[in-house]
């Protein structure tokens, strides 16, 4: 089986053969991979003892290898393909929502609907464990949308603004 | 003679995470038995689990439980509890709790109501330690008249600070550089403070360049013994929130011990103080120490001062209570060997520092030689958004500074935290920073001269293609895993009935 693996912007051709032989862009690895626990292996790669911890959480993969987190994309051939088709990139144009990153109390809406907003500009302030936090807007656009005002509570992953 | 005491025969914990699992540990070793208190959220806590007894006092927000002091003395009485240890936030700084605690008939483990009351309150606070003659920083009272701050700016000399007398949060706040821009600051300052607290009136603080934040443990019991246990430095901090302290102080040498020690002990008797608490002060480049505040708690960073003093401090805070002399008879002038203490909070270090809920998937806690881990959490649990975002505190000790760095950056590197967001990141690098490495850090180090990005060494094409590799493999495995379990075809009659069709098959 072929995958296309992306960390950090770097990609790995790496094949895995059916005797469970690994192959990275073509080169041969010799990889003992053994779980340990749902989420903790132990990898011996090329004589190297290495502890990960690897966990997937929305369609991606997380690998915490001494005490960095990796996040990563595996796909497979036909995933590829797809992706190829579709163009796959984080979309430049067309809506994009702020939601809420955790339960909290909105403490300010510092912009307006129709407003015109930089990458980077702060949107929402919300306050959650004790601090007041900045929520930001991920591209330029126009606020289409305000869903809250000063004051209110919000529950996790709410769509606070909408932004076009 | 035997010495009178007071019965303490169960305390309850009056507050929750892992200052809660902390002193119960006290209180186990002293053979206590222990009550906690949780709020709905915290029925999962590690707290609940560690206590004899544990009693629900009622809904997630704090105002609703934890800082209901009726509900907490409750507790108490159904419990059999005589003694309530606050810990530290919540309701141990609260005066009238401490009161309504003595009013019930029971132990309040930390001062006097008036000692609380007195530290708590900044102007009575100057006050009282000035009667003792403890350095303040140099400054004026609210209320003067532009021409009158403007004579006092000249004799303290400049830059100063302009602060608001109707409240803090930075607003009608200002730093003033010199003599020219003053008026003008001055104006913008009062402006600010007149539309946010109603209030115009504002006074002047010497504005302390480069200075640390320097704290002195202070030891006292109802036998007139007033101690302290040397120094925690402190100064790296992000908006005012402290993320790693150390004991001793690169910075403090015996001398300037001595000195500041006297002065924290001075500070401590002026209000007759009895229990464990903290003078803060702050030391500028010249090592002139001014009083901040006192603290009149148990702090966060008490460990720091155990593993150099060799003393449990919750343990001398329930034998002071009991009214008995504490166990040390001197202050502590030469700390043993060093320790570093990181806070390990459920923040994003690459994202401004954003706090993370969810659940702890995984956790793996580093051990040891020189390790230790004050948590509050465990793999499985669910990180809720209602209280701080502090989940742990690790602390390293070594016989000199350089083994106790050498440690921390071992044992974070072995703690293992997965599902939330940590700033075990932040404190990977900040150990990696030649500044911290060579103790060159005051207050504003991590918020001017430190980014996540200058010491963060990128990881190696190996690195990256390790982490790929295990990506893969885990992947692969999931969806062979996945593509295998067809899920096997129900059948549609009773069991009695297979065995029927069976045996006729097999006549």
């Amino acid at each position: 089986m072929k995958y296309i693996t992306t960390i950090k912007d770097k990609k790995f051709e790496i094949e895995i053969q059916n005797d469970g032989s690994v192959l990275v862009n073509g080169q041969p690895r010799e990889v003992d991979f053994l779980s340990l626990t749902p989420s903790l292996y132990s990898i011996i790669m090329n004589g190297h003892s290495l502890e990960v911890v690897i966990e997937e959480r929305d369609g991606a993969y997380e690998v915490l290898m001494g005490g960095r987190l990796y996040e990563g994309a595996v796909l497979d051939e036909r995933a590829q393909l797809m992706l190829s088709r579709h163009g796959g990139k984080v979309a430049e144009t067309g809506e994009v929502s702020i939601k809420s990153p955790m339960p909290g109390m909105i403490v300010a809406v510092t912009v307006e609907e129709g407003q015109a907003v930089t990458a980077g500009q702060t949107v929402i302030i919300l306050e959650s464990m004790k601090m007041q936090n900045e929520l930001k807007a991920p591209r330029d656009g126009v606020v289409q949308r305000v869903s809250v005002a000063a004051g209110q509570t919000v529950e996790q992953k709410k769509v606070l603004i909408t932004i076009v | 003679m035997p010495e009178p005491t007071t019965k303490i025969q169960k305390i309850l914990i009056a507050n929750r995470g892992e200052i809660a699992v902390r002193i119960i540990r006290a209180c186990r070793d002293l053979g206590i038995p222990t009550v906690a208190v949780y709020s709905e959220a915290d029925r999962t806590a590690l707290h609940v689990r560690f206590a004899d007894e544990a009693v629900n006092i009622g809904a997630p927000a704090p105002r609703e439980s934890y800082l209901r002091m009726e509900k907490i003395i409750a507790a108490a009485k159904k419990t059999g509890a005589d003694a309530i240890h606050p810990g530290y936030g919540f309701l141990s700084e609260n005066a009238d709790f401490a009161q309504a605690v003595a009013d019930e008939g029971l132990v309040f483990i930390g001062p006097s109501p008036s000692a609380i009351a007195t530290m708590g309150d900044k102007q009575a606070a100057r006050t009282a330690v000035k009667k003792r003659g403890v350095p303040l920083v140099p400054g004026t009272e609210p209320g003067l008249r532009d021409d009158e701050l403007f004579a006092v700016a000249e004799q303290i000399g400049f830059p100063v600070m302009v602060k608001a007398a109707g409240g803090g949060g930075g607003k009608g706040m200002r730093s003033v550089n010199n003599r020219e821009s003053l008026p003008e600051l001055l104006a913008t300052a009062r402006r600010e403070a007149e539309s946010a607290f109603g209030n115009g009136e504002v006074y002047l603080e010497k504005l302390l360049v480069g200075a640390r934040h320097i704290e002195f443990q202070i030891l006292a019991d109802t036998h007139g013994n007033t101690i302290h246990l040397g120094e925690r430095e402190c100064s790296i901090q992000r908006r005012h929130q402290k993320l790693v302290e150390e004991a001793p102080s690169v910075f403090v040498d015996d001398d300037l011990r001595r000195r500041m020690g006297d002065m924290a002990i001075a500070a401590a008797e002026s209000v007759g103080y009895v229990n464990a608490g903290t003078i803060e002060c702050l030391v500028d480049e010249d090592k002139n120490f001014y009083f901040l505040e006192m603290n009149t708690r148990l702090q966060v960073e008490h460990p720091v001062t155990e593993l150099v003093t060799g003393i449990d401090l919750v343990k001398e805070q329930i034998r002071i209570a009991r009214g008995r002399r504490m166990g040390p008879t001197e202050s502590f002038l030469n700390p043993k060997g060093w320790a570093i203490e990181c806070r390990i909070n459920a923040e994003d270090p690459y994202n401004n520092f954003l706090p993370s809920v969810g659940q702890i998937t995984t956790l793996l806690t580093p051990t040891g030689p020189g390790v230790r881990v004050d948590s509050g959490v465990y793999g499985g649990y669910e990180i809720t958004p209602y209280y701080d975002s502090m989940i742990a505190k690790m602390i390293c000790w070594g016989e000199d500074r350089a083994e106790a760095m050498l440690r921390m950056r071992r044992a974070l590197s072995e703690y293992k935290i997965m599902g939330v967001k940590h700033n075990i990141p932040f404190h990977i690098n900040l150990l990696n920073s030649f500044s911290f490495i060579a103790g060159k850090i005051d207050t504003m180090f991590v918020e001017q001269r430190f980014s996540m990005d200058t010491y963060e060494a990128s990881p190696t094409d190996a690195d990256l293609e390790s982490a790929a590799i295990a990506a893969t493999i885990f992947a692969h495995r999931k969806r062979q895993l996945a593509s295998q379990v067809v899920a096997p075809a129900k059948r549609d009659t009773s069991n009695w009935k297979w065995v029927g069709r069976y045996e006729r098959l097999h006549k």
